[in-house]
């Protein structure tokens, strides 16, 4: 069957009443799901798995599959209006959202994500359809090396991800990689740091930092700052015009990012955080002003909203063509095309064609349905800022106390938040900035892990990083954008010094 | 001297309900009376959503319900975290606790080998093990080797040219089943180079030639070998498994290697349960083990039936657990 004449069969799954039911289901559970501060997809899906026994498979996998950008979708909601990541691919939303939304622009903020969202899930739906089959060898493509070179590269960021003192951001970034030291290593089965206590062997869950340095300290400031009126004077909702300069603004990262976004989706284990990442760095870097970033900047907005709904789609490729789960979420999601008696793997496309492409062509229905669903809430999103502030800290710590601890159900988590959260306004005070902490504990695992796997296979030997052309050529771009910025930078004062 | 008393009520026990039919329901053993569960019985995950034990658990309990096998309600509650030693740690603070019970398979026992859990399989309660799935030892399909024995000849020549990859971390199950198979082979078991990938990036790897070999469940293994995209050189079963590919996948007995490994997955109440409500758990387990609805779940997933009974169990993981133990010794890893 070639694809086209598969997408004519994904078409009538998905434009069934049957699917269109299912897929409106999953997206309306998954945005609401996706809403809440610390609830994110792997949540939804989990509650949703024991809804599908005994549903027919196509559209029970169409519906989770609409829970599970749904709940991306949604996600941006708490990180704009209150600090709170619903979920990891997220946090990068709120470095301009929340900046945003504190200016009175929460309508505009929230219409921005919106809208970059719906392009960046269309576009990379669109991609997903042509070129699904030949992706996945793009998502194989990658090998230990590779992928140290790729977060390598993630990793020179970190000075333009802080605003003033570089070596404050260090600092945090160097306390950032301690973290994600903690637990058992992978490579050799060592407890590093646990202290012998098994609360520890894990190390933390992503959500445990990011709502700690994020909401908690947030909620600290917000106390702290308490007989400062002039901010909650300012935080209305603001018009949700989009005004055609703010539109042109966006169309730039949002074009971009929605492809970044998805090519880094198709990698396992790069995922939504490390896209939305990305691509806000990569806007920044070549901004024209990167100075607004941070503060409330509309491409700092739309760059990663754009890209992780794309990396999203994106992350169906290797599960659905090869079987592989990418991440924690396609992990679940997996665990509920097994559920189903479906195993998504190469032979999935032939084998069970009204699903691999039933699902594909859902996601066009459930992206427009999600901007349809999510326009019209804003106004009433929005007004959750107007709750009286003793009321709105109380929830958001409500909220970032159930989301931690629907992580896996443990108390010690709790107090792993409060302690992360401690740090976080210790950090504020001391102007130590959260994002590059945040940055190395997403990539210092992974990079770590990379680069030991690459010193087993080479028998020690660092040549492996520049044997072949990929990693290479990863490592080049590292290097180039470590030292271009440096040297405009002594261009600049060189020529300012002459001048004098 | 808890234990000799324990085990030889076990071995009455055991006895007696070999001499019952297995049709008999109403049969909770022979000894201090009788059991049935009065309140919702506890099942738990030591993992996360969506993963093996996960997926055990859940349709067990799913069948259980649906055949009314156990009339009361059973809920499946996942305690993720420390590759089980939570869910194993929560579950031993319930004890003597006749409404709860948790899912396992071989980490149970490489886990606290390797250090990482106070609590071993010698800790807990076994009721019956229901299902044995087999490690399967893949390469890509245009791979030099086309039996184990290429495999295990190229290692004696030159170990360090081969790298294993799996997803368990090194002194678990993906790692200790090559170790296994290919000491037996005459392999240095200390010289085998073995990396872990927890991201879903094991397959990736072998795919893309990064490394040699996947070590993993034979179950990961079918659509891909379907596909072309590997081939199995060897599985640890002790027979020719059935099924559709299954079959065609070679063991290392059959290639001159003598030596197997299992996955068992079986049930665990916590410590100090009644002799009476074990009983009436093994008895349970077993009718589910023999039910047809059980056998589509076991078709579903690709599982092989393996029932056990409490006493039975207990003895085949005593005698794991000491291999185990000496060759996680051998390399260097035991504690």
């Amino acid at each position: 069957m070639d694809a086209f004449q598969g997408l004519m069969t994904g078409f009538q799954v998905a434009l069934s009443l049957e699917g269109i039911m299912f897929v409106l289901i999953g997206v309306v559970v998954g945005t609401l799901i996706g809403m809440m501060p610390g609830l994110g997809p792997i949540s939804a899906i989990a509650i949703m798995i024991p809804i599908t026994y005994g549903m027919d498979p196509a559209p029970a996998l169409v519906m989770m599959a609409g829970v599970y950008y749904g709940a991306v979708f949604g996600g941006s909601t708490s990180s704009i209006l209150l600090n709170a990541p619903g979920i990891s691919g997220t946090v990068a939303t709120a470095f301009d959202g929340y900046p945003m939304a504190q200016q009175g622009k929460a309508g505009k903020a929230l219409a921005i994500a919106a809208i970059s969202s719906f392009v960046g899930g269309t576009v990379s739906v669109v991609m997903l359809m042509l070129l699904a089959p030949a992706l996945s060898s793009v998502a194989i493509s990658f090998g230990p090396p590779a992928y140290f070179a790729l977060m390598f590269m993630g990793l020179t960021a970190i000075s333009s991800l802080s605003e003033g003192s570089t070596i404050k951001a260090m600092i945090a970034a160097v306390a950032g990689f301690m973290v994600v030291t903690i637990g058992i290593d992978p490579q050799t089965g060592t407890q590093r740091f646990t202290f012998g206590n098994v609360n520890l062997f894990d190390g933390f869950d992503f959500l445990i930092i990011a709502l700690g340095l994020f909401a908690v300290a947030e909620v600290c400031m917000l106390i702290l700052n308490r007989k400062n009126r002039s901010l909650s004077d300012d935080q209305k909702l603001g018009s949700l015009k989009l005004s055609k300069a703010d539109l042109k603004e966006m169309s730039g990262p949002v074009s971009r990012q929605s492809f970044v976004g998805f090519l880094l989706g198709v990698l396992p284990g790069a995922g939504a955080t490390i896209a939305s990442f990305i691509s806000y760095i990569f806007e920044k870097r070549i901004a024209k002003n990167p100075e607004e970033f941070g503060k409330g900047s509309v491409k700092g907005l739309a760059a990663p909203e754009s890209s992780n709904n794309a990396a999203t789609s994106g992350a169906f490729v290797p599960l659905l063509s090869l079987g592989i789960p990418g991440s924690g979420t396609t992990a679940v999601m997996l665990g509920a095309f097994l559920v189903l008696g479906v195993q998504p793997g190469p032979l999935l496309m032939t084998d069970r064609p009204e699903i691999f492409w039933g699902i594909i062509a859902s996601m066009y229905l459930g992206n427009v349905f999600l901007l349809i669903l999510n326009l019209p809430l804003i106004p009433y999103l929005a007004k959750i800022l107007s709750i009286p502030r003793p009321l709105l800290i109380s929830l958001v710590i409500m909220f970032s106390l159930i989301g931690v601890y629907s992580i896996s159900f443990n108390v010690f988590d709790l107090y792993m938040l409060l302690v992360f959260g401690a740090l976080g306004f210790a950090m504020r005070i001391f102007s130590f900035p959260a994002p590059p902490f945040i940055l190395a504990f997403i990539l210092g695992g992974m990079m770590e892990q990379a680069f030991r796997q690459s010193m087993t296979i080479s028998n020690g030997s660092l040549s492996i990083f520049v044997d072949s052309p990929l990693p290479l050529s990863l490592l080049l771009v590292a290097l180039v954008s470590l030292l271009v910025p440096a040297f405009l930078k002594w261009r600049s004062n060189r020529l300012a010094y002459k001048q004098r | 001297m808890k234990k000799t008393i324990f085990a030889s009520v076990l071995t009455m026990s055991a006895l007696a309900f070999a001499g019952c039919g297995s049709d008999d329901t109403a049969n909770t053993g022979g000894e201090g009376g009788s059991f049935e569960p009065s309140k919702t019985i506890e099942m738990v995950a030591p993992a996360g959503s969506g993963g093996g034990w996960d997926t055990t658990a859940r349709e067990v309990a799913r069948v259980f319900g649906e055949t009314g096998i156990i009339d009361e309600n059973m809920t499946v509650i996942n305690r993720e975290g420390g590759g089980g030693a939570i869910g194993w740690a929560y579950v031993h603070g319930k004890e003597g606790d006749a409404h709860s019970m948790f899912v396992a398979s071989p980490p149970l026992m490489f886990v606290p080998l390797n250090g990482q859990s106070e609590h071993g399989h010698e800790d807990f309660t076994p009721l019956a093990n229901m299902i044995a799935d087999y490690g399967a030892f893949a390469v890509r399909e245009d791979s030099e080797f086309e039996d184990l024995n290429d495999l295990f000849d190229q290692m004696k020549d030159d170990p360090e040219s081969v790298t294993v990859i799996g997803t368990s971390a090194p002194g678990s199950m993906d790692h200790m089943q090559f170790v296994r198979i290919a000491k037996a082979a005459g392999v240095d078991p200390t010289k085998i180079k073995y990396v872990s990938d927890q991201e879903g990036g094991a397959l990736t790897a072998v795919l893309n030639g990064s490394v040699d070999v996947f070590s993993t469940g034979v179950g990961e293994t079918i659509e891909q070998v379907r596909a072309g995209n590997i081939k199995v050189l060897g599985v640890t079963a002790e027979e020719r498994m059935e099924g559709e590919v299954l079959s065609e996948f070679p063991t290392a007995i059959e290639q001159g290697i003598d030596e197997s490994f299992v996955n068992w997955r079986g049930f665990f109440g916590p410590p100090g349960m009644d002799q009476a409500a074990v009983d009436y758990y093994e008895a349970k387990f077993q009718e589910l083990s023999e039910s047809e609805e059980f056998a589509e779940v076991r078709e579903k997933y690709g599982w092989n039936e393996m029932y056990m009974g409490s006493e039975e169990y207990n003895e085949f993981l005593e005698g794991e657990k000491e291999e185990i133990a000496a060759l996680l010794e051998e390399i260097g890893l035991g504690q």
